[in-house]
Order: structure tokens, then C-alpha cells, then sequence
């Protein structure tokens, strides 16, 4: 057991090796000069190639590799171009309002999305359901700027009922989650409906009904719980998703996440800021990955890794 | 335009200073006396760019220059028909062509109530040149030395004349000495002179600040609070300010105007802004470092069209390669749309089916991609095809620096309101090197001369270099472009800025 871990640990650790030399090779083939991005258009080339010099840039790729891999290895990340300031510090600063926007996202999702879906199933063929389907389909038809925009002139102009955009409070949270959440709860409704359908029609859950059990019992307990499983694979999923998709929802909110800031990184080649990003997200990646292994063997003791 | 720069000697700039001043203390203080103003109510401006750094010597963002502009002081301000006036310089002169004298002020202090002197010039200075580090480091390595002269007088020398050093000034803030110890804890919480105070500043998203009651200029600022927004998307920057959350908003469109007139309360101001849409040829390639080609371009041209139609008369003819206002600018005949002369040069010169690459920086400028296609258009009407090549912005910057274009779309705010920054880039073989490859010995030569103090050397030197790269269609000048921004009838004062920024410091509301 402590061999597998040791090779598992040992496994990961050559993972995100791997990513980092990617990420920094890829990084540097991309056409496009950070000096040139970072100077006014149309800088003198020597301050260009001065500023490269400073940046660390001009030194061969294999020195600038091992030396951010010693930095890395003590924490630093190095300095964001664009910033000026610590990239780990740049992408942390940015982190709060990424997490809080997908939380209320999620938490939309799975509220109304699981709840029109019920909804739809057990009330199938009414108007219900047709206003439901109605709703599913024009929620993952349009598209997240056009929505954001209308919500922001009905909500924020028209009526003032919240802000327009920024990041203060829970009031200028409503309209960005409600736009981002928009598409995944679609999917989670309409497959909630489409699973509730499947398992409602099983037998026991007619003998449920003839047994007598209340009609939310059997929607709730009985019906639900089996039609969740699909359903939970699907938010997972949702969840990476709405972590990386939220750009354009970042953009129309001004809202100061970490979708918005990669995209303006890998345009104006701040190396520092989308290498911390990607070994960050690579090496939360690998440590679930690392930690589900494992834990196989905590909860199923069938499971022996030798 | 010459006659409105100010005469060298020294009694002609303070008297002129002098009347300037109180001509503009007169319009920023309708009905008050200077130190009576009574200060109320908060500003929030929303900005199209995001500001990267406090730091004013390491950015060359407009947006970052205008919110700086609150919190430090610069020697030498700039009005908005590019004359020069005093900040933290109260007079300034040329010793010698090499050489500029600044007489600073007396009781400015900074905000942590430590004065500002000659120090903080020599530091503030000699930081710029010194740290290759820094974004505006550049501009200043023709200087040699800075020294003080007293308590209140800085000398610097520079190893060529550099008659723009004042304009370039109007962008730096001078710094504290005490800001060196540790840069970065200054610039988490910075200190300067400036009409108002940081207060905070959250990343990327905004910045606010408060009054400084112990300001030296008298009656400013206005208001108790002013906050900066980024906001790039122009559609949310609009809606924030219909629906009253900002006061403020720059770089409207001219498709959001009629919007924006038609909300209550909104007004919107435009200006023609000191800046110039202009494509670049690459003047070392075939086909189109012939002038005549260039020439049948320029001709093919509807400028009148673009202005009238894509930019709904938001946009102004040139006549010039420098906009009105600024020192160098003259009156050139102007750039006319002939289609059956440029049909004619092209049969003249042979040239039959020629085929033009244009670059883009993708979204770069607002309706480029219209009007290159409608220029597309318009050169294929003559025979020349224009083949359109919409690239992201570091992809587009690599091509133009390796030389792979004929045209590239470009524009040129005269930042510093002085036109030696753009005749030093793109029309000295130096400069020019990775850019445009033009060269041409006697322009170079007035450049090099255009660098003196006098603005009368330097308004002859321009005229005959203008002359010069005007007659050789040396770019493509296609219009002036037009600053356009969306403004609450509550504000008092506001000045729409030929050069794009936000300045709140005057401004009230009510």
C-alpha cells in the first residue's frame, strides 16, 4: 500500500512536470512579444528589447525554464508583466469573486433546475409543462451576452430594482449568477424531466402508489432519488464548466473573476499570470484525481493496490 | 497656430501664465471666490480601460494617466487646447537647447504632510531614466543629468535638445523620495500631492479616493469622493450611467449616441480628440513603396463617406498629419477622392490587378472593420485589391514588426500634445526600423532640428516635414477622430478632453 502511494504521489508530481513544460513551452511558441504588447504601439525597438532583457526573456528557454522551476518550487510564481505585482497575488486577488459568482450559479442551477424539471414530469403534457419546455429551451438557446444585456436594461436600468454591474454586495450578484446559470439550468431541467419520466413509470413506483404512500413521498423520496444519479453527473460537470465559461458573463457584469483575467493574460502574454493559472487548476486536478484513487481503497477494502 | 504657444523669455510665460490662470479660475468658480468652495456630493466615472498599476512612471495607459492624475500631481498640466500651465512647476525655460530650468511651488506638501521640494523631482526623475524596468523609461533616456538648484529649482540637461520634455512632464507624477524605500508597499497605498487621497483600490475592477482638504490649488477639489470604474465593455459602461450608478463615462461610440440622448438626465459631449486614424505602409516592400500606388490608394478613398456614414459625422477631415491644436499642425490641401485620377496613375505606372495585404489588430479600434471593408470596397472599384487581414493584436503587432503587411490600420493620439513622439517613431530610419521602413534623410534631419525649445525653430522644422510626407502619401490619413462621452446633467464643469481623459478634480455636482 505505501509503495502504491509513494508511486501514485511520485506519478502526479511528473504530471504536473509535464504540464508546466507544456504550458511554458507553448506559451513562448505562440507568436507575439510581451515587451511589444506591454510598450505604447509603436515603442522604440530598443526599449523593447531592453524591457525583454528586463523581463527575463532574452535568456535561453531552457534557463528561463529552470529558473522559474526554482521559483516555483519556493512559492513564487513570478511577476505578472501586465500587473506589475506577484502573479500568485494577481490570480488569488481575482479568486474570491470567481468562487462566490459559480456558487450562486450552482446553487441557482440545482434549485430551479431540479424543481422545473419535477415540475415538468409529474405535471407532464399541461401547460405547466409546456411553459416549462418553453423556458428549458430558450435558456440554453440564448446567448449569455444577449440575456445579460437585457437583464441588465430591464433590472438595472428600467426598472432599478439592482446594479447594473460591479462587485459589491449580494445585490449585484443576482444578475450575472442568474445569466450564468441560465444554460446549465436548461440542461439540468430538461434531463431531470427526462429521468423523472423513465423512473415514474417503473413498477415500483406504481406499487408505491398502490400501497398507498402520499404522492410527495413518491415524487420526492422514491422518484428523485433515482433519477438523481445522471442529474449529479451533469452539475458536476456543469460546475468545471461554469468555472472556465464564465468570460463572457465576467465581461458583460464588469465582474473582476479569473475568467476574464486569463483571457486578457494569454492576449497580451503575461506569461507568469496563465502559467500560475494553469499549474494551479493542474495541480488541483491531480490532487483529486490522487485523493479519489486513494480513497477507493477506504471505501470499498475489496479495492487492494499492490 | 504658433502664436498660441507661449514666448520664451521668462516675464512674457508668467505673464502669460498669469492672465491663463485667472482666466480659468474664473470659469471652474462660477459665483464662489477662490477657498470658499464649499465641498459635496461623490463622483463615479466609468473608464473603457482597466488600470494595470498606481505606479505613473510604469504604464502608458490614458485611462491610468487621467485616474493618476488625481492623486499626484504632475509639474506641468496641459488645458485642453495643448497649452502648457503650471502644477508643481510654477515657471519653467530653456537655458540652452540642451538645458530646461523648473522653478517648483512653495507649501505643497504631500499627504502624509511631508513637503515637496526639489528632491522629489531629482527622485522622481532620475527613477524614470534610471529603472529600464518602467513602462515610460524610455521617453527620458536622453536625459543626463537632473540636478537641484536650490530647494526650489531642478536643472536638467539632456544629451540632445528635447523641446518636448514639458509635454512629456504633463504625464509623470512626481513622486515622494520616501517611495523608494520599498516600491512596492508605495504603490499598494501611494502618496502624492494630488486633489484627492487614495482610499482603495480593488484590482482591475475600481479605484476610489477622497478629497484632500489641504490641496494647494483653492476651491478644488469640488466633491467629498470620487471612484473610477473599469469597465471595457462599452454596452454595461452605458447602462451604468442611464441607470445613475456612474456620473462619467468615456469612449462612447457613435452608434450609443442617440441612446444616450434619448435617456433623462444623460447628456453626451464630443470633441475632435488629438488623435489621428492613419494606416501605415510597410516602405521597404513591393508594390507599395512606390508613391504612385500610394497615390491612387489615398485617391480611391471616400473619406467624406466614412466619415458621414460609419462614423455618423463623429470624425473630422485632415489636413494634416498632426490635428489641429497641437504645435506643428498646418493646413495641407486636403486629401481628395478622385477615383478616375487613381485609375489613371495606376494605367500610367502599369499596374493592372495589384493586390494589397491590410492588417488589423482584432477589435482594436471601434468600426475598423467596417470601414476597411468599405475602403476594400472603394480600391477594388479602381482595380486594386485589398485583401483584409483581421488578426488577434500580438499576431498583428509580430507581422507589422516582421514587415509581412502593405498596409497596416493604425491610430496615433498625440499623447503628450506634442508631436515629437510620432515624427521620431515613424519617420526616423531608427524608429521606424521594425515599423513603417521609411527613411528619408531630410526629414530625419528635421526631426533632429524639430527637437529644440523654441517653438518657433520647431513650427517651421514640422511645416516643411509635413510638407514633405503629406506630398509622398507616406500613410494613409483617413480622419481626426472624434472623443465622445456620455455625462449626468448633475455634473458642473465637466470638460469633454481632446486627449481622452476623465479629470474630476474641478468638477461638482449637484
Amino acid at each position: 500500500m505505501r509503495t502504491y502511494v509513494l508511486r501514485r504521489v511520485a506519478q502526479s508530481a511528473l504530471t504536473l512536470l509535464g504540464v508546466s513544460v507544456l504550458v511554458f513551452v507553448i506559451l513562448r511558441v505562440l507568436p507575439g512579444d510581451p515587451a511589444r504588447m506591454l510598450l505604447p504601439d509603436g515603442a522604440p525597438e530598443s526599449a523593447v528589447l531592453e524591457l525583454n532583457r528586463q523581463l527575463g526573456l532574452r535568456e535561453p528557454l531552457i534557463v528561463q525554464y529552470g529558473l522559474f522551476l526554482r521559483s516555483v518550487a519556493h512559492g513564487d510564481f513570478g511577476q505578472s508583466f501586465q500587473y506589475r505585482a506577484p502573479a500568485l497575488r494577481v490570480v488569488l486577488e481575482r479568486l474570491p469573486a470567481t468562487v462566490q459568482l459559480t456558487v450562486a450559479a450552482m446553487l441557482l442551477t440545482i434549485s430551479a433546475g431540479v424543481s422545473l424539471g419535477i415540475v415538468t414530469a409529474v405535471r407532464r403534457g399541461t401547460r405547466y409543462d409546456v411553459a416549462g419546455t418553453i423556458l428549458a429551451v430558450l435558456g440554453q438557446s440564448l446567448p449569455n451576452f444577449w440575456l445579460g444585456i437585457m437583464l441588465i436594461l430591464l433590472f438595472g436600468v428600467a426598472l432599478r430594482w439592482l446594479p447594473t454591474s460591479g462587485f459589491a454586495g449580494w445585490t449585484s450578484l443576482v444578475l450575472p449568477a442568474v445569466t450564468l446559470a441560465a444554460f446549465p439550468t436548461a440542461l439540468v431541467a430538461r434531463l431531470t424531466r427526462s429521468s423523472m419520466l423513465e423512473i415514474l413509470n417503473r413498477d415500483y413506483i406504481r406499487t408505491g402508489r398502490a400501497k398507498g404512500l402520499a404522492e410527495q413521498s413518491v415524487v420526492l423520496r422514491h422518484a428523485l432519488r433515482n433519477a438523481a444519479i445522471p442529474v449529479l453527473t451533469v452539475i458536476g460537470l456543469q460546475i468545471g464548466a461554469l468555472l472556465g465559461g464564465a468570460v463572457i458573463t465576467e465581461s458583460v457584469f464588469a465582474w473582476p473573476g479569473m475568467g476574464k483575467l486569463i483571457v486578457d493574460a494569454i492576449f497580451f502574454r503575461d506569461f507568469p499570470v496563465v502559467q500560475t493559472v494553469l499549474i494551479l487548476s493542474a495541480t488541483v486536478f491531480v490532487a483529486i484525481n490522487l485523493l479519489v484513487d486513494l480513497l477507493y481503497t477506504v471505501i470499498d477494502p475489496r479495492i487492494r493496490y499492490s | 497656430m504658433r502664436e498660441q504657444h507661449p514666448p520664451l523669455d521668462h516675464i512674457g510665460r508668467r505673464d502669460f501664465l498669469a492672465v491663463s490662470g485667472a482666466a480659468l479660475a474664473l470659469a471652474t468658480t462660477p459665483g464662489l471666490a477662490a477657498g470658499q468652495a464649499k465641498r459635496s456630493g461623490e463622483i463615479a466615472a466609468g473608464l473603457s480601460e482597466r488600470m494595470l498599476t498606481l505606479d505613473p512612471a510604469n504604464h502608458y495607459s490614458i485611462s491610468t494617466t487621467s485616474v493618476l492624475r488625481h492623486l499626484f500631481d504632475p509639474l506641468i498640466d496641459v488645458t485642453n487646447d495643448s497649452k502648457f500651465i503650471p502644477a508643481l512647476a510654477e515657471t519653467w525655460r530653456p537655458v540652452s537647447n540642451t538645458t530646461w530650468r523648473f522653478t517648483l511651488r512653495k507649501g505643497v506638501t504631500f499627504h502624509d504632510g511631508t513637503p515637496f521640494n526639489a528632491d522629489s523631482v531629482v527622485f522622481t526623475l532620475k527613477r524614470v531614466h534610471d529603472n529600464a524596468k518602467l513602462i515610460k523609461s524610455f521617453v527620458y533616456q536622453d536625459i543626463e543629468s537632473v540636478e537641484k538648484d536650490g530647494d526650489y529649482g531642478v536643472i536638467v540637461t539632456s544629451k540632445r535638445p528635447f523641446g518636448s520634455l514639458p509635454a512629456h512632464l504633463t504625464m509623470l507624477g512626481m513622486l515622494p523620495p520616501s517611495a523608494g524605500r520599498n516600491e512596492e508597499a508605495f504603490f499598494q497605498k501611494p502618496i502624492g500631492t494630488g486633489p484627492f487621497r487614495f482610499a482603495s483600490w480593488t484590482h482591475g475592477d475600481q479605484i476610489a479616493m477622497t478629497a484632500n482638504p489641504t490641496y494647494w490649488k483653492p476651491g478644488i477639489p469640488k466633491v467629498e469622493k470620487v471612484t473610477f470604474r473599469f469597465i471595457p465593455e462599452l454596452s454595461t459602461r452605458t447602462a451604468a450611467l442611464r441607470a445613475g450608478e456612474l456620473q462619467v463615462i468615456d469612449r462612447v461610440t457613435p452608434d450609443l449616441v442617440e441612446t444616450l440622448k434619448g435617456t433623462r438626465g444623460v447628456k453626451v459631449l464630443d470633441v475632435p480628440a488629438i488623435e489621428a486614424q492613419r494606416w501605415i505602409f510597410q516602405l521597404g516592400r513591393e508594390p507599395v513603396k512606390d508613391p504612385r500606388l500610394r497615390q491612387a490608394i489615398s485617391l480611391a478613398i471616400d473619406r467624406g463617406v466614412i466619415i458621414k456614414e460609419l462614423l455618423r459625422g463623429y470624425g473630422r477631415p485632415v489636413d494634416s498629419p498632426v490635428p489641429p491644436g497641437l504645435i506643428g499642425h498646418m493646413s495641407l490641401p486636403p486629401k481628395v477622392y478622385d477615383p478616375e485620377k487613381a485609375r489613371q496613375i495606376l494605367k500610367q505606372a502599369g499596374y493592372s490587378n495589384v493586390s494589397v495585404d491590410i492588417v488589423l489588430m482584432k477589435d482594436f479600434y471601434p468600426k475598423q472593420l467596417e470601414i476597411t471593408q468599405a475602403v476594400a470596397a472603394m480600391l477594388g472599384d479602381v482595380g486594386i485589391k485589398l485583401n483584409i487581414k483581421n488578426l488577434e493584436i500580438a499576431s498583428a503587432r509580430e507581422q507589422r514588426t516582421a514587415g509581412t503587411y502593405d498596409l497596416f490600420f493604425s491610430g496615433w493620439a498625440h499623447m503628450p500634445h506634442d508631436p515629437d513622439w510620432y515624427f521620431g517613431q515613424w519617420f526616423t530610419k531608427a524608429g521606424s526600423e521594425k515599423l513603417t521602413r521609411y527613411s528619408n534623410p531630410r526629414v530625419e534631419q528635421l526631426i533632429a532640428e524639430g527637437r529644440v525649445p523654441d517653438p518657433k525653430v520647431r513650427q517651421a522644422k514640422y511645416e516643411e516635414l509635413e510638407r514633405i510626407v503629406w506630398d509622398e502619401d507616406a500613410e494613409i490619413w483617413l480622419y481626426y477622430t472624434v472623443a465622445i462621452y456620455g455625462v449626468s446633467d448633475r455634473l458642473r464643469n465637466f470638460e469633454a478632453r481632446r486627449d481622452y481623459y476623465v479629470l474630476l478634480s474641478d468638477v461638482g455636482i449637484v
